[in-house]
């Protein structure tokens, strides 16, 4: 199932299937626990708009190695032009801020080129900086930076918004 | 005051009732500003009804919305919340709308220092943001009244005059509202306390 256009050294994304429902843990996004059951019926709630763009298109991120799932991320579209990304990554992970980044190497490229969206937005915590180097050596700017907005242990740290946005759209906005 | 959660000087706020939908949809038909979005759209009351009957079911809540009502005479003038709730990292994003004849007469600032206290003093949230689409200059001008500061800017959100226009990001601490509260309390000190309110 992995899709050979989003496919790179260390991680790969895939459509999420039925049998994903026995690791929800490591792709479902939130801090709460998800037992298989809730999982399976959570997978059919949001399955439902096959041909539409109104729910968010859900993937898993897994390990080429050994095709372990160690996240998920979500991409919601707005107008079929604006793209939101979420990333949830397992929470047994050690480079999981590794992980995250080579995904999104993966994804900037795909919404840009592939599915030619305007603009693909997403949040990263200041401190998880192998995703914040990998989204500015794809060319993504720093929008903005939300303060405070992430609870560590030991303290607070900023959120920021980055943003890729599609060369080619700025014709029509000149 | 039918059962008001938080009280100012003017007004209060309270759960949204099922039949506020009505007023709220009347509002939105009487629109008179067109400078704040892409464009005006009637609601339909079945709509805020259906919403309302499921707005406080969940606990804790996705979001928390509240009525905003006069104190003279209980009239609903309009609705604001905290959305995006998130109880793990205490954050939340703030949403406001008034019926277009109680708007320009400070009955938003004090409201919202309402909800802002509710949501810092209540909730203990940590920060808060709010987003305003660029062109709405009146909503920017409110917000830095409120304490909260720029951070930032998505690019290309929605149109306005056939161009893509940004969406405009700003964030508050709980001490730069409270400084913010006191600053708008002391120019309330000396205010004509019979405001006109519009009938
Ligand atoms: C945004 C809103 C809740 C603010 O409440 P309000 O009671 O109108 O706000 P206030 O009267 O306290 O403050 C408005 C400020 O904007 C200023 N203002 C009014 N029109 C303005 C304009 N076109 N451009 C810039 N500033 C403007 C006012 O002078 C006032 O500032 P001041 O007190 O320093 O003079 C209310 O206007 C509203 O509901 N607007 C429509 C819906 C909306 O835009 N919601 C927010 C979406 S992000």
């Amino acid at each position: 199932m992995r899709a050979i256009y989003l496919t790179g050294e260390s991680v790969y994304l895939r459509a999420i299937i039925a049998a994903d429902k026995e690791t929800a843990g490591a792709w479902y996004a939130g801090p709460f626990p998800i037992n298989a059951a809730r999982a399976e019926e959570w997978l059919k709630e949001v399955h439902t708009d096959l041909w539409g763009s109104n729910k968010p298109r859900r993937y898993v991120i897994a390990r080429v190695a050994d095709d372990t799932p160690v996240g998920g991320v979500a991409l919601a579209l707005r107008d079929n032009r604006r793209g939101f990304l979420t990333f949830a990554m397992a929470p047994w992970l050690d480079e999981a801020d590794h992980l995250r980044a080579e995904a999104l190497r993966l994804l900037v490229p795909w919404a840009r080129d592939d599915l030619e969206l305007m603009t693909l937005t997403f949040a990263v915590a200041a401190d998880e900086t192998a995703t914040i180097d990998a989204a500015e050596a794809l060319g993504m700017e720093r929008t903005a930076r939300l303060r405070d907005f992430v609870a560590r242990p030991d303290g607070r740290v900023d959120r920021f918004l980055y943003q890729a946005l599609n060369a080619p759209w700025r014709v029509g906005d000149a | 005051m039918r059962n008001p959660l938080m009280v100012g000087e003017r007004v209060y706020l309270r759960a949204l009732e099922l039949e506020d939908g009505e007023t709220l949809a009347r509002y939105a038909a009487e629109e008179s500003d067109t400078f704040m979005y892409r464009g005006r759209q009637p609601q339909s009351p079945i709509e805020f009804e259906i919403w309302l009957k499921d707005a406080y079911k969940a606990n804790p809540p996705p979001y928390v919305e509240f009525a905003v009502c006069l104190r003279a005479d209980d009239r609903l003038i309009g609705n604001m919340g905290i959305g995006d709730l998130d109880w793990v990292n205490r954050i939340g994003e703030t949403g406001s709308y008034l019926g277009a004849a109680f708007r320009n007469s400070g009955l938003g600032t004090e409201a919202k220092h309402l909800l802002l206290e509710y949501g810092f003093e209540r909730l203990h949230l940590h920060a808060i943001m709010s987003t305003v689409f660029e062109a709405n200059t009146r909503s920017s001008a409110a917000l830095a009244k409120q304490g909260y500061r720029p951070a930032g800017r998505l690019r290309w959100t929605d149109v306005k005059g056939g161009v893509y226009r940004d969406l405009l990001v700003f964030d508050l601490l709980r001490e730069e509202w409270l400084a913010a509260r006191d600053a708008w309390r002391a120019t309330r000190a000396g205010a004509d306390r019979g405001v006109a309110l519009p009938r």
